[in-house]
């Protein structure tokens, strides 16, 4: 087996690991796409790009939240003591990314469906700041599932804020990796010339997180010697992006997206295992009884009964789109 | 010594109980997801309608079906299962706030099943969302397979969740090493998931009935659309029969406090009841037997009871469990019986990690003390001074009284779990009890426990034991 996916808990970690990479990929076309639309609709620009975007955030959102119950499942079995007490340390704070999650839905419906600019920068300005809040949430959640020692004072202190230092540039980092995942998806719905502005947002969202990566490296942040096969190819994953992105900017028609989509799926994937290396020192012993639960076939056959069910809808759909 | 006790930071939510916020979450959740599965099997029910009578300009009833489906009700469905789904999440989180192990507990029993849900929830939610936006376009068997997979995946994901939710009350087999499947399929799981099946279509069938209402038709066309609706309610015939089916296979001491143990309980078995028995009445007589239509305001007001009845009915489900939250594994303390009889003699409180919040509060060691043990025992179940308060179920004891209370606390309440400490414990508590009930006055003498107080709470706790009242594993 390839590190990480060694020992007990590889099937879980493996899992975690893809339904993860699946659930940012929604969440960058969401979280950037809202920030697209709302720019848009602040220069009041009549952009086709834009509107179909719009009319897409929902059914993306739907598909991130959906897409989104996965890893925590598997991050309860890997994890389940420090996510557990890191639930309990944030409390209401960390509860609140529910409502929050709901108002940013009825929001990107609301500009969806608005006819008045005024409704819609509105909607989509308060979606953004919604969505904002749960990538901010879930960033402190995650740092401060690692930070043992910083459980007793937190809790004692009854603080609902970890002002951990490493939270902004990891905000920094995703934030410009969003705009590549964004992007990457985006683009499959453009055609000539209208690729070319999609092809700027993710170059500038890959220049955005390397700036998030160097200043992480900078505060001392570094992979474990184990993973760095996998940060290589997160880096050579990346510098293929980038190439198939000015690519596509030259020839929007060719098969620059095509490329694109590979190499950030590459990036994507090898980033996801690099991202969770510092904490697989963390990771718990597997409970014997979780180890032993029965299930597996009955999942993996629905699992491919659910994607022919999905094949299946695409097909249904196909007519009308 | 068995596995060390997993301690978790505790949370308090002021005057509310923690059953109050995990239900309060829980109803809205169950309520919006059962009709997001009734709304699917309604709606495909309604598109068979609207199909037969396809190309035929006289059937009015099939063209209005059609004008129903593709207008507000298909929107209600998707809202509900939008919500459900993100109050789904928000029972996750709320769990863990309530009990963390339990729902760890859960999750290492039964992670590939829930991972199964999983994949059904996520069928439902691109069905829903191709019909949503594309059902208009479609033909007429695109659509149908459409909303046949919808309605399919959304009970199946009910399927799924109530194996797990209902294990938590009758673990049968699995308690007896049986496995995961003996653990799904559990004495509840059938009558629980048939029960549910018929909440999901009546409620669906009342909200269509309000939806119905809001139609620009005339009055005659909509009732025609009622009385389709309305069949949908027509398993509220067979929910006293699976009730009590339910309660046959309750195990023995959760009947008895259903059936008058507790008045609380008792009294939510009735609502519940009286509720469903009010909307089954008016449906099965008023509607089906007597063609009545129904208008807007009705529909509303048995929505309404709906609501209560599925609220009562979740107090009823969680009330069920006690002094469980996994019957025989787990208690409400987050306690392995095996680990009570390890903290009657290492303490409650003695390996918590976690100091108090506002410590300074409490002017003696051993009030400090007792709000720990209040904390790693009590706060579960009850608060201090809010809702199903301490200070308030105690006043009136006499402090031998409490004392023996509190040590023999499951011959206390049948309901309550085996106390998790030793004499110390007990002590602490009661002396924290009567502090606050005194008004937590700020400068009290430190003291130290009278040995022949503890002596008398030793015997107390020897004499009781560490098993539960009811008979339980």
């Amino acid at each position: 087996m390839i590190w990480p996916f060694t020992g007990d808990a590889a099937v879980w970690l493996a899992l975690y690991v893809l339904v993860f990479a699946l659930h940012a990929a929604f969440v960058g076309y969401v979280v950037i796409g809202t920030a697209y639309a709302f720019v848009q609709a602040l220069r009041r620009a009549e952009d086709p790009t834009a509107e179909r975007i719009r009319d897409r955030l929902p059914f993306m959102l739907g598909c991130a939240i959906t897409a989104g119950v996965a890893p925590l499942l598997f991050l309860q079995l890997l994890y389940q003591r420090r996510f557990y007490t890191a639930n309990l340390l944030l409390g209401p704070r960390w509860g609140a990314v529910v409502p929050a999650l709901i108002a940013g839905f009825y929001a990107l419906y609301l500009a969806k469906a608005a006819s008045r600019l005024s409704w819609r920068r509105l909607a989509l300005g308060g979606g953004l700041l919604c969505f904002l809040f749960v990538a901010w949430s879930w960033t402190e959640l995650h740092l401060l599932m690692r930070d043992e020692p910083a459980w007793r004072e937190l809790y004692a202190a009854g603080t609902r804020i970890y002002a951990d230092a490493g939270v902004a540039p990891r905000l920094v980092l995703w934030l410009g990796a969003m705009a590549a995942l964004f992007a990457a998806i985006a683009v499959w719905w453009e055609r000539g010339a209208a690729r070319r502005p999609i092809a700027a947002i993710a170059l500038a969202g890959l220049a955005v997180a390397t700036i998030g990566a160097g200043w992480l490296a900078a505060r001392g942040a570094a992979a474990p010697d184990a993973a760095h096969g996998w940060l290589h190819l997160a880096i050579a994953a990346t510098a293929v992006t980038i190439g198939a992105w000015i690519w596509t900017w030259l020839r929007p028609d060719g098969a620059g997206a095509s490329v694109v989509a590979g190499a950030t799926a590459a990036a994507l994937l090898s980033g996801a295992v690099v991202r969770e290396a510092p904490r697989l020192a963390l990771l718990e012993a597997p409970r014997p009884a979780a180890l032993e639960a029965g299930g597996l076939p009955v999942f993996l056959a629905t699992l491919v009964l659910g994607a022919l069910a999905i094949a299946y809808v695409a097909r249904l759909i196909r007519a009308a789109r | 010594m068995g596995a060390p006790i997993p301690y978790y930071p505790v949370n308090e939510f002021g005057p509310l109980m923690k059953g109050l916020v995990i239900g309060g979450v829980g109803i809205l959740h169950v309520f919006l997801a059962q009709f997001a599965i009734g709304g699917g099997m309604l709606l495909y029910h309604f598109e068979r309608v609207a199909q037969r009578g396809a190309g035929d300009e006289a059937d009015t009833e099939a063209r209005d079906a059609r004008t129903f489906v593709d207008g507000y009700f298909k929107v209600l469905v998707l809202v509900s299962f939008v919500v459900g789904a993100l109050t789904g999440v928000a029972m996750w989180f709320t769990t863990i706030q309530v009990g963390a192990r339990t729902i760890g507990l859960m999750l290492d029993e039964f992670h590939w099943l829930w991972a199964t849900e999983w994949v059904w929830f996520s069928i439902e939610i691109v069905a829903g969302y191709a019909f949503y936006r594309f059902g208009p376009r479609l033909p007429g068997p695109a659509r149908l397979r459409l909303l046949g997979l919808y309605a399919i995946a959304a009970w199946m994901s009910l399927f799924w969740i109530n194996g797990i939710l209902s294990w938590q009350l009758t673990p049968g087999r699995w308690a007896e090493g049986g496995g995961v499947w003996a653990g799904f399929f559990n004495p509840s799981f059938w009558p629980s998931l048939l029960f549910r099946t018929a909440v999901a279509a009546t409620l669906a069938s009342l909200v269509a009935c309000l939806v119905i209402n809001t139609m620009e038709l005339d009055r005659a066309r909509r009732a025609v659309l009622i009385r389709r609706a309305a069949r949908f309610a027509a398993p509220v015939a067979v929910m006293p029969l699976l009730a009590l089916w339910f309660f046959a296979v309750l195990p023995e001491d959760s009947r008895s406090w259903l059936l008058g143990g507790s008045m609380a309980m008792t009294m939510f078995v009735g609502v519940a009841a009286g509720a469903s028995l009010l909307i089954g009445g008016y449906v099965i007589v008023g509607i089906l037997a007597r063609r009545l239509y129904i208008n807007a305001a009705t529909a509303m007001l048995l929505l309404v009871l709906a609501f209560g009845a599925t609220a009562a009915g979740e107090f009823v489900r969680e009330g069920a469990r006690k002094p469980f939250t996994v019957r025989g594994v787990l208690y409400s303390t987050s306690l392995t019986p095996a680990e009570v009889g390890r903290l009657r003699v290492r303490g409650a409180t003695t390996d918590d990690p976690y100091p108090l919040r506002g410590e300074a509060r409490y002017p003696t060691p051993e009030l400090v003390r007792g709000a720990k043990v209040h904390r790693a025992l009590c706060d579960a179940c009850h608060t201090m001074h809010g809702a199903n308060a301490l200070v308030e179920l105690t006043r009136t004891w006499t402090d031998d009284q409490l004392r023996l209370n509190v040590a023999k606390l499951q011959r206390t309440k049948g309901f309550m779990p085996p106390f998790a400490g030793n004499a110390e414990d007990v002590e602490a508590l009661v002396q924290l009890l009567r502090w606050e009930a005194a008004g937590a006055p700020a400068a009290v003498p430190a003291r130290a426990p009278d040995p022949a107080v503890l002596a008398q709470i030793q015997r107390w706790l020897d004499e009781v034991g560490t098993s539960p009242a009811g008979g339980a594993p």
